[in-house]
């Protein structure tokens, strides 16, 4: 069963449109412009439990205000949402008690007190028990090292220490679906590869559903068995991460690497695209023949010294989406 | 100058923009007018009249509300804000890397506001008042004219007051509302609710050597024509004399300010 | 039962932290230790000059109007101290505050509430008891039991109504992204209205401030009773039973419209 259920999601926004000038100003006091947006437009999809789902698309796609509703934060216009078979707007204690939610642009920790004083009352507004709570710590202390900063006012703490303290609030109640919000923005590497560790742990040993909007391509590549890809409000993919790939860019790369120069045969189920010295690159379709089939054609024929097989670049594969959306 | 104008113009701009706020703080002057004038009329009600009563008559006692709310709504002194956020926030040190003397920015942003407030606020007032209680006339042509020259320095009184407990920031950040203390005690010396004439004497001696009741007291007592016209010129050279005292007072801490920022980077 | 036992745990540990965030900035608190005693003391003392220059004011004299006065400024106080997140609705709105209230298993408007227990707001209280305690012996109040529980109703009947008009007040910031001037227009209405006697305004006035906004039930017609005035509102039973009961359906009203705004909250951002 899914954990996650959506259908035909919309989310309206009204902006008012400001007019420019003095004149415009005076206009805008009496006579406001107002405009109706769609910021999420007819969503469907489901996420299976214990998948790591990433929710992309260029800004302003209306992946926060997806998010935002399957956490029960905004009211949908129109559609219907099931989170963990409850709607989160009518039944909101009951769906948030199973979220885990973290903003990566925002804090829930408290800004003037130590990190600890957080969990603290996290323990008290989600009821947990000594033992309980305990147990968790040290199980998120060992993925997160929170210990050796869990005493610093959380204004002093570095922006990784601070987003690995707002993933282990997020985790205190032992949720089963995590949200994550641009949970690496701004982040260094070293950062990045703890908290990618911490959610692939959550994740194999808990089988923790994770969503997470992204504009880290590493993040997808790293994390996600799932992807939702919307432009516009609206869903344009929707898959495993590698069918999407190959659905998009369906072409490897051949790179053989020759002893010396020699003629170089054609072959009628791929082409030279590029030749650089003593390297040269053959672009083939995976579904019209194998790697090795292609390579076992060129042996006999050319002078191999060294070759690579290379897989379609993810980022280029997302671009192609976004601009063929657009 | 073009550039003052520009930060002018880009106030007035802004404070048009809050078309809610704009609003709702004209039913808040007008709410507050009406709730002083209301104290008075008991205050001069039944015809009993106090010793206070012979000082000035009600109807006149209602203009000098009328005025007080009227200048305190056109009166904005955003400095001491300004200074204390920016100081705060730690943007004082990127403000003075602008081309133009910082004070003379800030200046020119409340003029703008005060723009704004004479178009969203002072008429809206005005006509409120002629409404609920007639129009508020001054005693006469010379009182006006004597009314707006005090009124100008008045408002640089208030300003200048502003921008010293602004930038106490520099050297105690937190003490941030330090302002609204100065503000509380403004409201009452500078008879902006209750005229200092009706004070016990000792206070009204102490305040003659202050420089708040020039601010509010001054301007609107010539108007109502209490204060003689050879009064009213002693007034406004009293009011110039502060504005100098205050001025200097200002150029110095903002010269320690200044050097202050520069030293540390703010 | 256990419920309640939650709430109150979570109270506690959200007032334990919100001291321990205020006196972080110590300073501040002196600030305010000039400020909101200089306010009052300042605006009694003008009510003072009036009454010593002019006369009583449609029949209050200065102990009346002081012991009207500390009344007001009680209930004033304790709003400052439980209730003041109220007064900054439309800035948690701006900010997207409510995500994080939203994403807790428990009541928005009791986090919201509760999520600034005002420490700073105890200073608010001292003009009220000084004034209210001074007033009270000028007027020869009777401090026996049957009164002081009277008073205490009134106190808290008080402090319901005016937290449930700003809460209402508040919550406008849901729907127009702006509720904050029209806070301060409130609690400068709430001053005028509560702290001098409603009889100095016209009987129009007096009408909405009973029947539409139940501001008079605050103080000024318990302080009428309490001062064996003849009452301008005739009811029966006494107004220690009245104010607590508009106070508990106007605050049942302004938590519907709470939680009616907090559907039309758009969170922050994107």
């Amino acid at each position: 069963m899914a954990i996650i259920e959506v259908k035909d999601l919309v989310k309206e926004f009204v902006v008012v449109r400001k007019k420019t000038g003095l004149g415009g100003a005076v206009k805008s006091l009496f006579w406001p412009e107002k405009e109706i947006v769609r910021g999420v437009d007819g969503l469907s999809f489901d996420i299976e439990q214990g998948d790591i789902v990433g929710y992309i698309g260029p800004n302003g796609a209306g992946k926060s205000t997806t998010i935002k509703m399957l956490t029960g934060i905004l009211h949908p216009t129109e559609g219907e949402i099931r989170v963990c078979g409850m709607s989160p707007q009518k039944e909101r204690k009951a769906v948030v008690r199973q979220l885990g939610v973290v903003f990566g642009q925002r804090t829930q920790l408290y800004w003037d007190l130590r990190l600890g004083e957080t969990f603290e009352l996290l323990k008290r507004i989600y009821r947990i028990e000594d033992k309980r709570f305990r147990e968790t710590m040290d199980i998120l202390n060992g993925v997160l090292r929170i210990q050796d900063f869990i005493d610093t006012p959380v204004r002093q703490l570095s922006l990784g220490q601070r987003m690995r303290g707002d993933l282990a609030a997020a985790m205190i109640h032992d949720p089963t679906v995590l949200f994550l919000d641009e949970p690496t923005i701004g982040l260094d590497a070293d950062a990045k590869h703890a908290i990618r560790e911490f959610i692939l742990t959550m994740n194999r040993e808990r089988r923790m559903t994770v969503v997470l909007t992204t504009h880290d391509l590493d993040d997808v590549e790293l994390l996600c068995s799932q992807l939702l890809v919307v432009n516009h409000g609206k869903l344009v993919e929707d898959g495993p991460l590698d069918a999407i790939v190959n659905k998009l860019s369906p072409h490897r790369l051949l790179m053989i690497e020759l002893n010396h120069s020699a003629a170089l045969p054609d072959h009628d189920r791929a082409r030279i695209i590029r030749q650089d010295g003593l390297k040269v690159w053959y672009q083939f379709d995976k579904s019209a023949i194998t790697a090795s089939e292609l390579i076992a054609d060129l042996s006999g024929k050319l002078p191999i010294r060294d070759l690579s097989v290379q897989e379609p670049d993810i980022e280029d594969a997302i671009r192609e989406v976004y601009r063929t959306t657009a | 100058m073009r550039a003052y104008g520009y930060f002018i113009k880009m106030r007035v701009l802004t404070a048009l923009a809050y078309r809610f706020e704009v609003w709702i703080g004209m039913v808040g002057d007008i709410i507050m007018l009406a709730a002083s004038v209301y104290i008075w009329k008991a205050a001069y009600g039944n015809g009993v009249v106090g010793s206070g009563g012979f000082d000035v008559g009600l109807q006149n006692m209602i203009t000098y509300t009328v005025i007080s709310v009227l200048l305190a709504s056109v009166f904005q002194t955003g400095v001491q804000n300004t200074i204390y956020t920016q100081v705060r926030e730690g943007n004082i040190a990127l403000d003075f890397m602008r081309p133009l003397p910082l004070l003379g920015i800030y200046l020119s942003d409340d003029i703008g506001s005060m723009v704004s407030a004479l178009v969203n606020k002072a008429i809206p007032l005005i006509v409120a008042a002629v409404l609920l209680f007639g129009f508020p006339l001054p005693a006469g042509a010379g009182a006006f004219a004597g009314f707006l020259v005090s009124s100008l320095f008045s408002f640089v009184i208030l300003w200048l007051m502003s921008a010293m407990v602004g930038m106490v920031a520099f050297w105690v950040a937190e003490l941030g509302n330090l302002g609204m203390v100065k503000d509380a005690v403004v409201r009452v010396l500078s008879g902006s609710l209750v005229p200092l004439w009706f004070f016990p004497d000792a206070v009204q001696n102490v305040s003659e050597w202050l420089p708040f009741q020039y601010t509010y007291q001054t301007p609107i007592g010539i108007y109502i024509g209490v204060t003689t016209a050879g009064d009213a010129v002693r007034a406004i050279c009293i009011q110039g004399i502060w504005v100098i005292i205050l001025g200097l007072l200002l150029a110095w801490i903002w010269k320690h300010a200044r050097s202050k920022v520069m030293v540390q980077g703010g | 039962m256990n419920e309640v036992r939650h709430y109150v745990t979570v109270f506690g540990y959200y007032a334990k932290l919100a001291i321990q965030r205020q006196l972080e900035y110590p300073l501040f608190l002196v600030s305010w230790l000039l400020m909101i005693p200089t306010q009052y003391f300042t605006g009694i003392w003008m009510l003072k000059i009036i009454v010593d220059r002019f006369q009583p004011l449609s029949g209050w004299g200065f102990h009346d109007l002081a012991f009207l006065y500390g009344l007001g400024l009680l209930s004033h106080g304790l709003v400052v101290v439980f209730f003041i997140p109220t007064w900054g609705t439309e800035f948690a709105v701006l900010r997207g505050e409510f995500d994080r209230l939203l994403l807790r298993p428990m009541n928005v408007f009791f986090q919201f509430v509760t999520g600034y227990f005002n420490f700073i707001g105890l200073i608010d209280l001292i003009p009220g008891v000084v004034i209210f305690i001074y007033a009270a012996n000028l007027v020869g109040f009777d401090w026996g039991i049957g009164n002081l529980l009277k008073l205490a109703l009134v106190v808290i009947g008080g402090t319901l109504i005016r937290a449930s008009l700003y809460t209402i007040i508040g919550a406008v910031a849901f729907w127009t992204k702006r509720s904050r001037n029209l806070i301060f227009m409130a609690v400068a209405t709430m001053e005028r209205t509560t702290m001098y006697p409603l009889t100095l305004y016209p009987q129009a006035i007096q009408a909405v401030l009973t029947f539409l906004l139940p501001i008079g039930f605050i103080s000024f017609y318990p302080a009428e009773q309490f001062l064996d005035k003849s009452t301008s509102l005739e009811l029966p039973l006494g107004l220690a039973i009245w104010t607590p009961v508009v106070g508990l359906i106007f605050f049942a009203l302004a938590y519907a419209v709470f939680r009616f705004g907090l559907q039309k909250y758009e969170s922050a951002g994107s």
